[in-house]
């Protein structure tokens, strides 16, 4: 047991220690070597100039804002199950299904919101999906509004934004 | 008093005036600024009146319209001393901003044979003037965390209390040290000693004469002043806010701005006692006044040099990357600044080339000269502070034990020792 004993050198005790001066002296050469190399040249910063410069890092599993998919021929991916206003924690899902007379299943969504505000984007909607109608492949992160009204969105806008992805029709029906 | 006598003392009073108070906003932009610098990011940069943004300085002034437009909230369980309460961020305030007044921003100005200060307030006990003064402004302090009826507010009140006897003594006996060697309480003649040269080759200023009274002085200014590594009083992580906790919109600005002059106060008197105040070195005023040919031939070289790297850093600095489509008025910015920095260096060319080769007037060199040394210590002003903002940014927070302990076992008898032996240098040169 003993060779497991690690003793940890302790620091602060020696007369350089408790100078302090040297150390505080060492701290501000750091900083003060990035200030002036910044200060000399403050557009090689790594910083993102938002919203001039957007970010280009997002990958396609990033969650963003929702989409409903359409079929290849251009008919609502979605049958109104109801699973994923079922899976939503926050409840922000608010579906009225109507039937549906394009002959591809019984039914479709008649009003489809999503209440954005209450949206923790956590995705168990698209998880819960067996349809893969619902998508969060967007690539939207900033949702703008005036008032509270503008984020509910409804099912004209879900089904107007467009996958940032590559995958455009629902994959699960045809 | 003679008119030239009154005129002075107004403009002085009224360069005093805007430089503790105007150097606020700039102070605050230059800490967010220099913070964001240090840590590899930009700092306020977007705000800007018709696309002059200066760097972002504009900042601080729409921040300031915010906090005058706030609500004026008063914490209702306050009671007792609900005046006091409100007083306390003025005591701070006004302290901090009454002890810069004594600092000379020139030399005496020689006018029809009356020479004349260059001085918010002409007086020759300038030092005293600065201890009485400054060491009100940890009342506020105290008072403002003790009338909140908050626990943070009084552990904060607390620890400024424990402040004030950790750093008050090594501060005192620090100047003496300097008072001893100076041999008086005038910050003017202070500087007049220092301007000159001392040991053959070193210029006579007083971190050179006194190195250890030097450091032992900035660190209890530091304290004094309530900056980084000796914010215990505030103590964010802690004790929320300290004593500044219940306080909201104007009455939090009070204390916010006191701050910030109180830095502004402590980096002048720090360059007045040891860096020479308003001299370059090596240079006294006799000898700019003597040779006012070679002195304004010198800066009339200089100054373009100065203003050609500034103008170029700004056309290389205030640009927008390529990868950003609109330059958000920045060429446009440049271009003015840059029309205005050429014409402010003609106008000063020309003056100078008047006074040198037209002119014989005595009078029009001691002006130039006082201009002169007015601008060199606003520079010299500025670059302490950034070593204020630099020094916060680099070093933690001491423990209030810990500064008692640095104050009381470490600066206290290294000031005495200090003390002493320069009261024996001083008697056994003079003797």
């Amino acid at each position: 047991m003993n060779n497991k004993i690690k003793v940890t050198q302790r620091h602060g005790d020696s007369f350089k220690d408790k100078l302090y001066l040297p150390a505080i002296y060492d701290g501000v050469k750091v900083t003060f070597k990035h200030l002036f190399k910044n200060v000399n040249d403050s557009n090689a910063i790594d910083t993102l100039e938002y919203p001039e410069e957007q970010p280009t890092d997002i990958t396609d599993r990033y969650r963003g804002l929702h989409r409903l998919t359409h079929r290849t021929n251009g008919s609502v991916a979605c049958v109104a199950c109801f699973m994923c206003a079922t899976a939503c924690p926050s409840n922000c899902i608010f579906i009225e299904a109507t039937e549906r007379e394009d002959g591809h299943d019984e039914k479709m969504p008649k009003s489809f919101f999503i209440d954005t505000l209450e949206c923790i984007f956590c995705g168990y909607c698209v998880e819960a999906c067996p349809c893969d109608a619902i998508r969060m492949d967007t690539g939207i992160f900033s949702l703008t509004g005036n008032n509270r009204e503008d984020f509910v969105l409804n099912k004209d806008q879900l089904l107007a934004n467009k996958g940032a992805f590559g995958e455009e029709n629902s994959c699960a029906r045809d | 008093m003679s008119t030239a006598a009154i005129l002075i003392a107004v403009a002085s009073f009224v360069l005093g005036t805007l430089l503790a108070l105007l150097t606020i906003p700039v102070l605050v932009w230059l800490e967010r600024r220099v913070a964001g610098l240090v840590q590899d990011r930009l700092g306020p940069n977007r705000t800007n009146v018709g696309g002059f943004r200066l760097g972002g300085v504009v900042q601080s002034f729409a921040d300031v319209v915010k906090l005058l437009l706030k609500e004026e909230y008063y914490p209702s369980h306050i009671k007792k001393g609900r005046w006091l309460f409100m007083f306390a961020p003025i005591i701070t305030f006004v302290a901090a901003l009454l002890a810069f007044m004594a600092i000379p921003f020139a030399d005496t100005i020689l006018i029809e044979g009356e020479s004349l200060r260059v001085q918010a307030l002409p007086i020759d006990f300038g030092v005293f003037w600065y201890l009485a003064i400054s060491a009100i402004g940890v009342l506020g302090v105290i008072f403002g965390g003790w009338l909140s009826h908050n626990k943070y507010s009084l552990l904060g009140a607390a620890r400024a209390g424990s402040m004030v006897i950790s750093y008050e003594l090594p501060l005192g006996l620090s100047i003496l040290a300097f008072i001893i060697t100076y041999d008086t309480i005038d910050f003017n003649a202070m500087v007049q000693w220092q301007s000159g040269t001392v040991f053959a080759i070193l210029p006579a200023w007083g971190i050179l004469v006194q190195p250890l009274a030097a450091i032992i002085l900035i660190v209890s200014l530091f304290a004094e002043t309530n900056r980084n590594p000796f914010t215990v009083a505030e103590g964010e992580s802690e004790i929320v806010a300290g004593f500044m906790t219940e306080y909201t919109a104007m009455k939090f600005a009070m204390y916010f701005m006191g701050e910030y002059v109180a830095m502004n106060t402590a980096s002048a008197v720090i360059i007045t006692m040891i860096f020479g105040g308003y001299q370059i070195p090596w240079v006294t005023t006799e000898m700019l006044l003597s040779n006012f040919s070679v002195f304004a031939i010198s800066l009339m070289i200089v100054m373009p040099i100065i203003v050609t790297i500034l103008i170029r850093w700004m056309r290389k600095n205030n640009t927008v990357r390529p990868t950003v489509s609109t330059d958000g008025g920045r060429d446009f910015e440049t271009k003015v600044l840059t029309i205005a920095m050429l014409a402010m260096t003609l106008l000063v060319e020309s003056i100078l080339i008047y006074l040198v080769f037209l002119a014989d007037s005595s009078l029009a060199n001691a002006i130039t000269v006082t201009l002169f040394q007015i601008v060199v210590f606003v520079v010299k002003l500025m670059m302490f502070n950034i070593f204020f903002i630099l020094i916060r940014w680099t070093v933690p927070r001491f423990r209030y034990d810990q500064v008692q302990r640095l104050g009381w076992y470490y600066l206290l008898p290294l000031a005495l020792l200090n003390l002493f032996i320069t009261a024996i240098v001083v008697v056994g040169v003079s003797a």
